[in-house]
């Protein structure tokens, strides 16, 4: 039903005006700022240099660096999630013994803040005092430099993404196979099918659109990461675990470089919105095939 | 027993790998959580795992946090808390008011008028601030009135091109949410510095973060209250409106109370979300007003390796989630958030 009342406006324009206030007008500003050469430290009079900014960024090896590891963590922790997720949502729904343990457990991580995952993260990956290191002694490895070498470290913090972010899936997921109807599985094991066959014949192709969404969230979060990495390792060793946001961090708050700064969020949230938009456009047949 | 339950070996192999993943999920919890409890020489001297077997517990970490001897975490929480609760009861509030407007009452925004905002707001700012020398901050706020104002009246003018319903608008709110909040955070900051130069401060004050945490929740509020208000039975409300009763008073009274178990489900999302914010309490924040997880993430570098006052430090911020991680999947069982994903 939808009704006329001019008393609408009141219950929209407070929204309304927040969201103009405090997030349209910040980036009207830093749009506009991303065409000056506009630094702190040392104060230069600002001036304008039009495209200057994105070009210097683009022809910047550092920034294809980090927009490459961005995307690695991004891609590679997602794909864990949804398949770790799927997994586990499955299983709760058919009941395993102690599901109901088991949902509170699986909860937790996505509500613990970021920086102290992260933190407890260094304590069990210390290379002397932790855990980690000690049970890859008994297994017979050597002492690995879980944060200071690239690729461990990347892998630290995938594996930190995974820990903190699976519930999300486990959650939506599990909540989408509550709706799906139980006939249409009574009417394949009539048929004889396997549980395998049913799972890529049913259970998959419904889940699709929750599926699409759920990875869409995550994948757009994940390019956001920040205050994983930033407790981690600090973008260490040398620059090899930056971030997009770290970076843009480090250029504005350490170096004051506002104009450029900018620029980058700017690349950041177009980088952003390409890949969604990829993303989307390649699933759309499918989607659409299974409506 | 329905048909899609597990049978035989593969429900034992299903339960196998839940154990797994739980202790996957549980370990590292379970590992601040004793570390929070150990001496010096406990963490020093290596890994150690169960309490009284294995290592002596102590309670020095948690004497001095607090007593206060390990910085200000008294007022940290406090403002947290502060900060937290208001924040998301404000956006629950106004979110849930705008979803219901969305959701009940047509809108219709011509697309001209939202292109005549941005215009006049980008050429306005511009305008003031580098032909007429006018100071950032005053510029801004001139350019925003006067965008405002124009697009306000331009909806009344019978303007050509394509009009936007309910759907685009929510989905421009929704949208925000995409935006990845570096963007946001940066010019927010250069914003509020100044602002302070005219006088009105905002860089770490109560005000400046929980109005930008109000703003960057709005978008997940009104996509979660969408779709709890949608699924509300529309007779109670057209019952009351024949007899007259006010539209206000039909949300307030009516509506309100009937989601009350959305309104706990959102609320506690936002709190959540809020108070495990980082980005922006990095950036707005310094002293008076800096909130749990900055000081979490400061201990790193402050203390080296003392895991015992990190990890107690840690757990401050985690157990009010963890509490409220058991309450939400109390209501989640009741199928409550089912609605939300569709």
């Amino acid at each position: 039903m939808m009704r006329q009342d001019p008393a609408k406006h009141y219950f929209i324009w407070p929204a309304l005006l927040v969201v103009l206030v405090v997030t349209i007008f910040p980036l009207v500003y830093s749009l506009t700022t991303s065409f000056m050469s506009l630094r702190l430290v040392p104060p230069l009079p600002s001036r304008f240099i039009g495209f200057d900014n994105y070009t210097s960024l683009l022809a910047n090896p550092r920034f294809w660096h980090v927009a490459g590891t961005t995307s690695l963590i991004a891609f590679t922790a997602v794909a864990l999630q949804y398949v770790i997720g799927f997994a586990v949502a499955l299983a709760l729904n058919s009941r395993v013994p102690g599901e109901g343990v088991f949902r509170v457990g699986f909860l937790i991580p996505m509500l613990v803040a970021p920086v102290a995952v992260a933190l407890i993260a260094r304590q069990v990956l210390n290379p002397t005092m932790g855990p980690l290191n000690e049970f890859m002694t008994l297994l017979g490895f050597p002492n690995l430099p879980f944060l200071t070498q690239t690729a461990w470290a990347l892998g630290a913090i995938i594996a930190v993404e995974v820990w903190q972010w699976t519930p999300f899936v486990i959650l939506m997921l599990l909540a989408g196979l509550q709706t799906l109807p139980n006939d249409v599985y009574e009417a394949a094991e009539l048929e004889n099918a396997t549980p395998w066959q049913q799972f890529w014949g049913i259970t998959f192709p419904m889940l699709l659109p929750i599926s699409v969404a759920v990875v869409f969230i995550r994948l757009i979060e994940s390019y956001k990461i920040i205050d994983t990495v930033f407790v981690m390792t600090g973008g260490g060793p040398g620059i090899s675990t930056e971030t997009l946001t770290l970076f843009a961090y480090q250029e504005g708050f350490k170096k004051f470089n506002l104009g450029y700064t900018s620029a980058l969020s700017f690349l950041l949230l177009i980088f952003i919105t390409i890949i969604g938009l990829v993303y989307l456009a390649i699933l759309r047949p499918y989607l659409e095939k299974h409506k | 027993m329905s048909v899609r339950d597990l049978k035989g070996r593969r429900r034992w192999l299903a339960l196998a790998g839940c154990l797994v993943w739980l202790a996957f999920t549980l370990f590292p919890l379970y590992w601040v959580g004793i570390t929070s409890f150990k001496s010096p020489v406990g963490v020093v001297g290596g890994p150690t795992y169960i309490p009284f077997v294995d290592f002596e517990p102590s309670l020095t970490a948690w004497r001095e946090l607090l007593s206060g001897a390990r910085g200000q975490f008294y007022s940290t929480f406090m403002a947290s808390t502060i900060i937290g609760l208001s924040a998301s009861v404000a956006a629950t509030l106004i979110g849930a008011m705008a979803a219901y407007s969305l959701v009940r009452f047509q809108f219709q925004v011509r697309l001209l008028s939202g292109l005549i905002f941005v215009f006049v707001a980008v050429g306005g700012f511009l305008l003031l601030r580098d032909i007429l020398g006018m100071g950032q901050a005053l510029a801004l706020i001139y350019s925003f009135i006067a965008a405002l104002g124009l697009s306000v009246i331009s909806a009344w003018a019978p303007l050509p091109g394509p009009i936007l319903k309910n759907k685009d608008i929510v989905f421009w709110f929704v949208s925000q949410r995409m935006f990845p909040p570096i963007v946001a955070a940066f010019a927010l900051f250069l914003m509020y510095s100044e602002m302070g130069k005219l006088g009105f401060k905002l860089v770490d004050t109560y005000i400046g973060l929980t109005l930008a945490y109000i703003a960057f929740s709005l978008p997940i509020v009104i996509w979660l209250m969408r779709d709890f208000f949608e699924a509300l039975p529309v007779e109670v409300e057209e019952a009351a409106m024949v007899d007259n009763v006010p539209t206000w008073r039909i949300f307030f009274g009516i509506v309100l109370p009937m989601s009350k178990p959305g309104l706990i489900a959102t609320f506690m999302i936002t709190l959540a979300f809020i108070w495990n914010e980082f980005l922006f309490a990095l950036f707005l924040t310094n002293s008076r007003w800096q909130t749990l997880p900055i000081l979490v993430a400061g201990q790193n570098s402050q203390r080296g390796d003392e895991w015992w006052a990190i990890s107690a430090a840690a757990l401050v911020a985690i157990i009010p989630m963890v509490i409220m991680a058991g309450l939400l999947s109390r209501l989640m069982r009741s199928g409550l958030l089912l609605g939300a994903i569709k």
